[in-house]
């Protein structure tokens, strides 16, 4: 019985995961409450956010646990710089800044922070943290779990088995041998900041053809046993501080595309650069499916969970479903770093005695929205605010007369994905919508895709291989089958559905929007601008509507108009 | 005193790991650690941290 704090901070993605006696309270962001877009700082505001949401002190905390080993990672820091002295001088140095400056004592902040004895702060390592917030999250049991992510304290990827414990390690391959890394010099290369733009390169590559795979397999080799390695001058290792790629990448594709330039997919430039976004997606997904299998032969287990930042690449776990060994296949859908923070509250748990609930787990674990300030907000914003009887139903019919809806409802999202409680929507079968979606209230890159939302009951009529484990975390995409999502599907013919159980946050919307409109779709995406975090507050909502100017705000049953 | 606890773990890890080449480079950081102790604040170990790298 057990009041256990999870952290992830200090490389990106911070946030904070509160597990008490085994169930799931709450886990949130930073960047959603700080507003800094994969904010790396020590998550305090989303600490304070956690402990509210339990109705805790942070005093009460039985453990607090950090989502990495902080001396290992340093370790491997000091050695890899050590080890190509001189070259490496300069992130010597910059190393030792951050490390001495910050990181080594993260665990004493967060004493600090939550007023606890430093002795109730402990660490454990970041793929076993990937590892359990799959596991221990999963709708199913008889798993094994895949972590793969550009970089942990030493390892990039990994095979883990439940245990009693907490996930016992199969096997493991270590930095600089990284698919994370790998993708994020393809992300650099294509102009995309890292850690930001990998969407970006997945959504391009389905504009192009894969005609430089041979030039990628040159530069990755895929083993047959599902193991991979890089060739150390095609990507710009951990001593260049200024890109990801390595010279004979450039010799190979070519220039690095210029991050100033606007797209134009109908030019011959950027058609090649679309056709290196797609070399590099066939490969990852190819690398993925290598790793499943391996996971398989290693494991026997009849289902795969998966982690790490790299499991949020839509297209490879749909592959690893349609055409590897596992029945079922689940991603948590905080995949990346930010996941850490509540695998790392679940390990500590079972290590205080207590056994983490999966029915406890919902992606609505962030804070609530307080529709009363935010009216309150909006009045001295010159706003208009009505309480509204059926929200759903008045959202339905300024949908069908093809209005952009923002939607906010309940806790917060965890995870990239809104899932319906931040959420944009308009209609899904109008592809004039979508345009104006993407470069009027997004404002972002023309090619970058929207997702439908639809009830589970109609996903298998409109979708091939839907409803399964990760459409309603919107975590793998499926062809679509059925008519009216001319503006959700992408140019390649999918789509990252989500489908809605009954009680979803968008449920009540949609059942509306079926039953007096007869639309069984919504177009569905994140409640934010190009390059900002999701919304989370309702005044966070209230500034993105002022901004962006959707048509029309629902925070709860309050209606927000101009 | 918690960064006390940080600096013995952190000489537990590398004695642990048999990293004994990193004796020096520890050395330098428990000074620092030290420095950080006494003075309560980066600003004013970070002029030695570069004058030593």
């Amino acid at each position: 019985m057990a009041a256990v704090l999870g952290i992830s901070a200090h490389y990106h993605d911070a946030a904070a995961a509160l597990v008490v006696d085994g169930r799931i309270v709450a886990a949130q962001q930073e960047e959603r409450l700080s507003r800094v877009k994969n904010d790396p700082s020590l998550p305090r505001q989303a600490i304070d956010a956690c402990l509210a949401l339990g109705g805790l002190r942070g005093p009460d905390l039985d453990r607090v646990v950090f989502y990495e080993n902080p001396y290992r990672k340093l370790e491997r820091i000091l050695v890899g710089a050590l080890g190509a002295f001189p070259r490496g001088a300069r992130f010597f140095r910059r190393a030792l800044r951050d490390q001495l400056g910050d990181k080594l004592w993260v665990l004493d902040e967060l004493a600090a922070h939550c007023g606890v004895p430093r002795a109730r702060v402990d660490f454990v390592a970041h793929h076993a943290s990937h590892a359990a917030s799959a596991l221990d999250t999963a709708p199913f049991g008889e798993a094994v779990a895949l972590t793969i992510d550009g970089v942990g304290e030493a390892e990039s990827t990994a095979i883990w088995r439940p245990g009693p414990g907490g996930p016992e390690a199969l096997t493991a391959l270590e930095h600089p041998h990284s698919l994370g890394l790998f993708y994020a010099a393809i992300t650099a290369f294509l102009g995309f900041r890292v850690n930001e733009g990998e969407y970006k390169v997945m959504g391009l590559a389905a504009f192009g053809e894969p005609r430089f795979r041979e030039a990628l397999d040159r530069m990755v080799t895929l083993h047959d046993d599902g193991a991979f390695t890089l060739r150390p001058d095609a990507f710009g290792d951990h001593l260049r501080l200024d890109r990801a790629y390595g010279d004979a990448m450039v010799r190979a594709l070519g220039p690095p595309r210029d991050p100033h330039r606007p797209w134009d997919l109908e030019a011959t430039a950027d058609r090649h650069y679309a056709d290196v976004a797609a070399s590099a997606q066939d490969l990852l997904e190819d690398a993925v499916l290598g790793l499943a299998r391996a996971a398989h032969r290693r494991s026997g287990a009849r289902h795969l969970v998966l982690a790490g930042g790299v499991a949020l690449n839509c297209r490879a776990n749909a592959r690893v479903l349609a055409e590897g060994p596992f029945g079922r296949v689940y991603v948590h859908p905080a995949a990346g770093d930010a996941g850490g923070a509540l695998g790392a509250a679940l390990l500590g748990a079972r290590q205080l005695g207590d056994t983490p609930d999966p029915g406890s787990f919902t992606p609505a674990l962030g804070v609530r929205v307080d529709p009363g300030h935010t009216a309150a907000v909006a009045a001295h914003l010159g706003l208009r605010g009505e309480r509204v009887a059926d929200p759903a139903a008045d959202a339905a019919a300024r949908l069908a007369e093809g209005a952009i809806v923002a939607w906010v409802q309940g806790r917060a999202e965890w995870g990239p994905r809104a899932l319906g409680q931040r959420s944009l929507l308009t209609r899904a079968d109008d592809e004039s919508l979508r345009d104006v979606l993407n470069r009027r209230i997004k404002g972002r890159e023309p090619f970058r895709p929207f997702a439908p939302a639809v009830r589970t009951a109609h996903a298998a009529a409109l979708f091939e291989g839907a409803p399964n484990d990760m459409t309603p975390t919107m975590t793998t995409v499926c062809r679509v089958a059925g008519e009216g999502l001319a503006g959700a599907t992408h140019v390649d013919g999918t789509a990252r559905v989500q489908t809605v159980e009954p009680g979803g946050a968008l449920d009540p919307l949609l059942e509306a929007l079926e039953r007096d409109h007869g639309l069984r779709a919504v177009l569905h995406t994140s409640l934010n601008a190009a390059g900002e975090p999701l919304v989370a507050r309702g005044t966070d909502a209230l500034d993105f509507f002022v901004r962006r100017k959707p048509d029309v705000l629902y925070v709860e049953d309050l209606r927000i108009t101009r | 005193m918690s960064r006390l606890t940080t600096l013995r773990q952190l000489v537990a890890h590398f004695v642990g790991r048999r990293k004994l080449f990193f004796v020096p480079l520890l050395l330098v950081l428990v000074l620092a650690g030290g420095l950080l102790l006494l003075t309560g604040g980066l600003s004013y170990v970070a002029p030695f941290v570069y004058t030593l790298f």
